[in-house]
């Protein structure tokens, strides 16, 4: 029983994001009743539900793959959380540089085109909040800053196969082993 | 209707006829069949519109599949009278019946947050304020959200209504009578086991929390999650098992709005003077309960089918925080003619003693 309710963050293997203004892990499986508003309000429906894969305890709540469809930052789903599981949080720039934590983004220089003498930079016009989480340098080679909120837009827009940005999620970089 | 008629000319010992119940009681159970039914087409609708507000804020209606661009037109038909722009007013009602948001205002099952809380170990008033219309209602209607709201109750009469064809095509169904209190145990072992495992289980065994879930996974997702076998798993036992067993015996919603109803102000009462014992109320009653023997406790939700199925109007709504006692049979009935019978027989007896005496 104790295995099936284990919490999902502390398993490896399967990276996904929980929506923006959620919050830390444990607290938020406490917190989120499963009412599935903040997918219904998602205007880019990027929001989806664990069945049983990550356990009991994970069961019904929201998830991110950036990959697949990426978080815009229109923050609905915090006004639509009844719960606070999803902090709300105002559509501007300086709150969500300080209250949405959802990941942070990490290049991989070994794929990254623009790392490889390809000048490339998708990712920089990807971004929602360029210069600030994300800047470029010669190449239009991507370096991600301390400010990043993790929304995925850079890893959901890269051309390389497999993506040369993936974003961290928050609970997997702070995760104690 | 000769039996109604009659009923108008019985005298009660005060020399009264007996008062005709409101006439628009019985047919409350079309009202009420009516809002399960527009509750179920909002938890079907409510999805597609939020694939249509997906669709509207890409821009790329010429993009679509021929499928979703015929569900694209048809939502809006259906939405073009209530929006100006449909992106943002239309979430203006989103959501459950577990959870739902009306504009800025939002309304929780009770239950979810007293899971909530259980799971969480503390207490976040927004979301308890939330619940707050729901409770105050439920403590003066009683369960009245498992006859005239739940999606599950829509499924579970129908799933009745089938168990009741199967029967006279000839397959038997299952008329088991279990423990009513099972369900207290399941909302109690569903609450501790929320605090265990710092999660809201109750969500997961939760059917109209479940319906509305899946519909969406079903309509905006592709796909119905493993929730629905729950769900299909219910209905079975209800079939073959147990008579709406699922609310009846083990459902902890019911059992957490049981409680809260306990004392409710509006109740079902049996006329005793226009009662024939018939014992429609009884077969129609879908949680089991006796009102023909004015037996309704904290478990009635106020669905008035036994209002409606009463041939002698023997049944009507009152204003009391408790049941009235037991009334013995019906005045219609075979029963009480015979003991009156009886008594009367007696009485003379006595009287003829006396005289010798």
């Amino acid at each position: 029983m104790s295995g099936m309710l284990q919490s999902a963050a502390l398993r490896l293997g399967f990276r996904y994001l929980r929506p923006p203004g959620a919050l830390a892990e444990n607290e938020f499986q406490q917190a989120c009743i499963r009412c599935g508003q903040c997918a219904e309000v998602c205007p880019n429906q990027c929001i989806k539900f664990f069945d049983n894969e990550e356990g009991l305890a994970a069961r019904d709540t929201p998830y991110i793959i950036p990959r697949e469809k990426a978080c815009i930052l229109c923050m609905k789903c915090g006004d639509a959380c009844p719960t606070g599981a999803i902090k709300p949080i105002k559509r501007q720039a300086q709150s969500i540089l300080s209250d949405v934590n959802m990941g942070q983004a990490r290049v991989d220089e070994q794929l990254c085109l623009s790392f490889q003498g390809k000048t490339c930079g998708v990712c920089y016009r990807a971004c929602p909040l360029p210069d600030i989480a994300l800047s470029v340098g010669m190449l239009e080679q991507p370096h991600v800053s301390e400010l990043c909120v993790g929304c995925g837009l850079c890893e959901r827009s890269c051309i390389q196969i497999p993506q040369a940005i993936k974003v961290i999620p928050h609970h997997l970089a702070t995760r104690v082993d | 209707m000769t039996a109604v008629n009659n009923v108008d000319h019985v005298q009660t010992k005060s020399g009264k006829a007996p008062s005709r119940p409101f006439f628009l009681w019985r047919h409350l159970n079309k009202l009420r069949w009516l809002s399960l039914t527009c509750v179920f087409i909002m938890l079907l609708l409510l999805p597609y519109i939020s694939v249509y507000q997906n669709f509207l804020s890409a821009h790329a209606y010429d993009l679509l599949p021929a499928a979703d661009k015929s569900l694209y037109d048809i939502m809006e038909t259906i939405t073009d009278p209530f929006v100006t722009d449909p992106v943002n007013d239309l979430d203006a009602i989103k959501g459950t019946t577990w959870s739902a948001s009306f504009d800025s205002y939002k309304l929780s099952d009770p239950l979810a947050v007293v899971a909530q809380i259980a799971a969480a170990k503390r207490v976040y008033w927004p979301f308890v304020l939330t619940a707050l219309l729901p409770i105050i209602f439920t403590v003066l209607l009683g369960r009245f959200f498992c006859g005239w709201i739940c999606p599950a109750t829509f499924l579970y009469e129908l799933n009745t209504n089938l168990g009741l064809l199967l029967e006279k095509m000839g397959v038997r169904t299952g008329h088991r009578r279990l423990d009513k209190r099972m369900k207290y145990a399941v909302l109690v072992v569903g609450l501790l086991l929320s605090t265990a495992a710092g999660s809201v289980l109750m969500a997961a065994i939760y059917p109209p929390a479940i319906i509305g879930r899946e519909l969406y996974y079903y309509i905006a997702l592709g796909g119905f999650g493993s929730g629905s076998v729950f769900f299909l798993l219910t209905l079975l036992f209800d079939l073959l098992v147990a008579r709406r067993g699922f609310c009846r015996y083990l459902c902890p919603g019911g059992a957490l709005y049981s409680l809260l109803g306990r004392y409710r102000l509006l109740r079902i009462k049996r006329l005793v003077t226009r009662c024939n014992d018939c014992a429609k109320c009884n077969a129609v009653c879908e949680f089991g309960l006796d009102p023909m023997r004015d037996d309704f406790g904290q478990e009635c939700n106020n669905c008035s089918a036994c209002i409606a199925v009463c041939p002698t109007d023997a049944m009507t709504f009152i204003l009391s925080p408790q049941d009235v006692a037991a009334q013995g049979p019906g005045h219609l009935g075979k029963r009480y003619r015979s003991t009156q019978q009886a008594s009367l027989a007696s009485a003379s007896d006595e009287q003829v003693l006396n005289l010798q005496g």
